[in-house]
């Protein structure tokens, strides 16, 4: 007790004595602050992490199933384009707040509405993407004997890869930014730290910084991906 | 090799919707190891009526038998297998390197790695691709280039049937003829069924065993052989269809061994050219023409050369063009024209003089009556 105190006390003086630090002034960014205070991020960005991965790739599962309903029968595309339409405009927060007397506070609340953004743009890539496989090839794969499964896996969603991916990018990068607003139903996040000090800028712009390192390794990791899986994309003429 | 006869048996495909079937009533027998080509203007239901065959049509009426049996009994998926299928936009998977493509039926039969690693080189050798190609990706490849691919990803698993709907349409003119030709040449070695669809007429008389001519609304207006349609067109669609120009066609069908040649005036050198003269008279062409001992010729002789007594070794004219008694009359007619001359010796293996072929005879063929095709007055024609 007399040792914080004392730490207290030391701290007081220190701060009277010189001019005031860069944390005091709330300067523009203080990395002297930053190093001393990182690990109090980890956490928040862990749940960052978990918030965004699982709200794509559960968006991603229900997007791919609600694109090959849509893919096989016809008249499905419109009125599901038009139901993923609607959730992508609600806005997060009111959503949030929808959810909470249904699903309450914590981190399923804030993936269901994650989950819901994402579907919109997940669900028309993969449309557009199989849409707009050449009809010849279809043709072709056909008249070899291909049946309509074969045909699926083995030409049609490879040759939609590139429009998955470019949804997928679309999907995540926007998710990591919707992602801070979890913490009004307390669903953690890298939006815990901003609102706890919002008005203290290092924090802000630190947590922020964090925020767009995290969609750019995921975007990274992505356009990685694609190209791993899309030699034929490469290939020059 | 395997080929199996198509027939189709009264087969009508009448689309939901329209008012006018697509393919009314056809009957038809493709005899095995045949070209029949389906030609017509557009909307005469040609494509219709070859896909019928893998079923990629379902008839609404009659049938379609690939030997004794009907395509009806068969699953789908696996008749489409037996089945090779050529279109013009080729349609090869952008995403499969050529030899992964050319290995697509071979796969969906199950094939072992081995029997589908040794089958792709043959297919790459059969029409004439090169194994360097093995493992680009199709945009890398020609128009013409992926057409092989083409031909030879529909003959991977030694189909009995072949479908080919236009194959050679959206390539240039230049690849389209070595296409062609290389096509037939393959065709002689596999004798494939083939049903070929086209709508240009010199491609359907070029390919065709026999051809059905179709009209608009999925009728059969004639089938015949190339020459008996340009012969004896069945009525007045046919005849405009064909071209006012079907003697001319004619010449493509037809070799120069098959008129009747002028006889030569052969001379020999040291030959007297009292004796050489003597040929001359009553002969059709005014000229003697120079051979050597094996009758190869050597030239046209000139007054000038056959004023001294004794013929000399050489001629004053060059003998070319010299014809080839297989060479297609057309061909020939255009070498005669090109070298200005009006008539030209014809040789046989290995290069003996048999005669002569002049402008003269193509000209008279030509006018002869089974050739002749202004014969009919308008009001002949059948409306």
């Amino acid at each position: 007790m007399t040792d914080v105190a004392l730490l207290l006390a030391q701290v007081e003086i220190r701060d009277r004595s010189g001019p005031p630090s860069c944390q005091q002034a709330n300067d523009f960014f203080c990395p002297g602050w930053v190093a001393e205070n990182y690990d109090r991020y980890v956490d928040p960005v862990l749940q960052h992490l978990v918030l965004v991965g699982t709200s794509v790739a559960a968006g991603f599962a229900i997007a791919f199933a609600l694109a090959l309903l849509a893919h096989r029968i016809h008249w499905l595309a419109a009125p599901l384009l038009a139901v993923t339409g609607v959730l992508y405009t609600v806005p997060s927060i009111a959503f949030f707040f929808l959810l909470l007397p249904i699903t309450g506070l914590g981190r399923t609340t804030a993936i269901i509405a994650l989950t819901a953004f994402t579907l919109q743009i997940l669900f028309r890539n993969i449309v557009t993407g199989l849409a707009n496989v050449p009809p010849e090839v279809r043709d072709a794969g056909r008249g070899m004997g291909l049946t309509e499964r074969q045909l699926l896996w083995r030409a049609e969603l490879p040759l939609a890869l590139p429009e998955i991916f470019a949804g997928l990018r679309i999907a995540t990068v926007s998710t990591v930014a919707l992602a801070t607003l979890a913490v009004f139903v307390s669903g953690g996040g890298l939006g815990v730290p901003i609102y706890e000090q919002l008005t203290f800028k290092t924090n802000v712009i630190f947590a922020g910084g964090l925020c767009i390192a995290i969609a750019m390794a995921f975007d990274l990791a992505l356009v990685t991906a694609q190209r791993a899986v899309t030699p034929w994309l490469r290939v020059t003429t | 090799m395997p080929a199996e006869l198509v027939r189709y048996e009264n087969a009508t495909k009448l689309y939901p919707g329209a008012d006018q079937p697509a393919v009314e009533g056809l009957s038809l027998e493709v005899a095995a190891g045949e070209i029949c080509v389906l030609v017509g203007p557009s909307g005469c239901g040609k494509t219709t009526a070859m896909r019928m065959v893998n079923r990629m049509v379902e008839p609404s009426a009659g049938d379609v038998f690939i030997g004794d049996e009907s395509v009806r009994d068969r699953d789908r998926a696996r008749l489409r297998r037996e089945i090779g299928y050529v279109i013009q936009q080729v349609g090869l998977f952008p995403h499969r390197t050529i030899a992964e493509n050319v290995a697509t039926v071979p796969r969906l039969l199950g094939w072992d790695r081995e029997r589908t690693g040794a089958r792709v080189p043959e297919l790459f050798d059969l029409v004439g691709l090169d194994p360097g190609l093995a493992g680009r990706y199709p945009v890398q490849l020609s128009g013409g280039q992926q057409q092989r691919v083409g031909v030879a990803r529909a003959l991977a698993a030694d189909p009995l049937v072949m479908l080919m709907d236009e194959p050679f349409g959206a390539i240039d003119p230049i690849n389209r003829e070595r296409l062609q030709n290389e096509f037939l040449r393959l065709q002689a070695e596999i004798k494939k069924t083939v049903l070929f669809v086209t709508h240009d007429i010199d491609e359907a008389i070029k390919m065709g065993d026999r051809i059905a001519v179709m009209r608009t609304g999925g009728h059969l207006a004639q089938y015949a052989t190339p020459a008996e349609l340009l012969m004896a067109p069945a009525d007045g669609f046919v005849e405009d269809f064909v071209g006012a120009d079907r003697a001319l066609k004619r010449l493509a069908l037809m070799r120069v061994r098959d008129v009747d040649l002028w006889e030569a005036p052969l001379a020999f050198p040291g030959q007297s050219s009292a004796e050489v003269r003597q040929k001359l008279d009553g002969a059709e062409v005014p000229h003697p023409l120079l051979v050597d001992a094996d009758r190869r010729p050597l030239g046209w002789l000139s007054e000038r050369d056959l004023a001294r007594d004794i013929v000399p070794a050489r001629a004053g004219n060059s003998a070319e063009p010299v014809l080839d008694c297989d060479d297609v009359m057309r061909d020939a007619l255009a070498d005669l024209l090109r070298a200005g001359s009006q008539y030209a010796p014809v040789v046989e293996p290995p290069g003996r003089v048999t005669g002569v072929l002049s402008v003269e005879i193509i000209s008279e063929f030509l006018a002869s009556p089974d050739a002749r095709t202004d014969e009919h007055s308008p009001a002949e024609r059948p409306q």
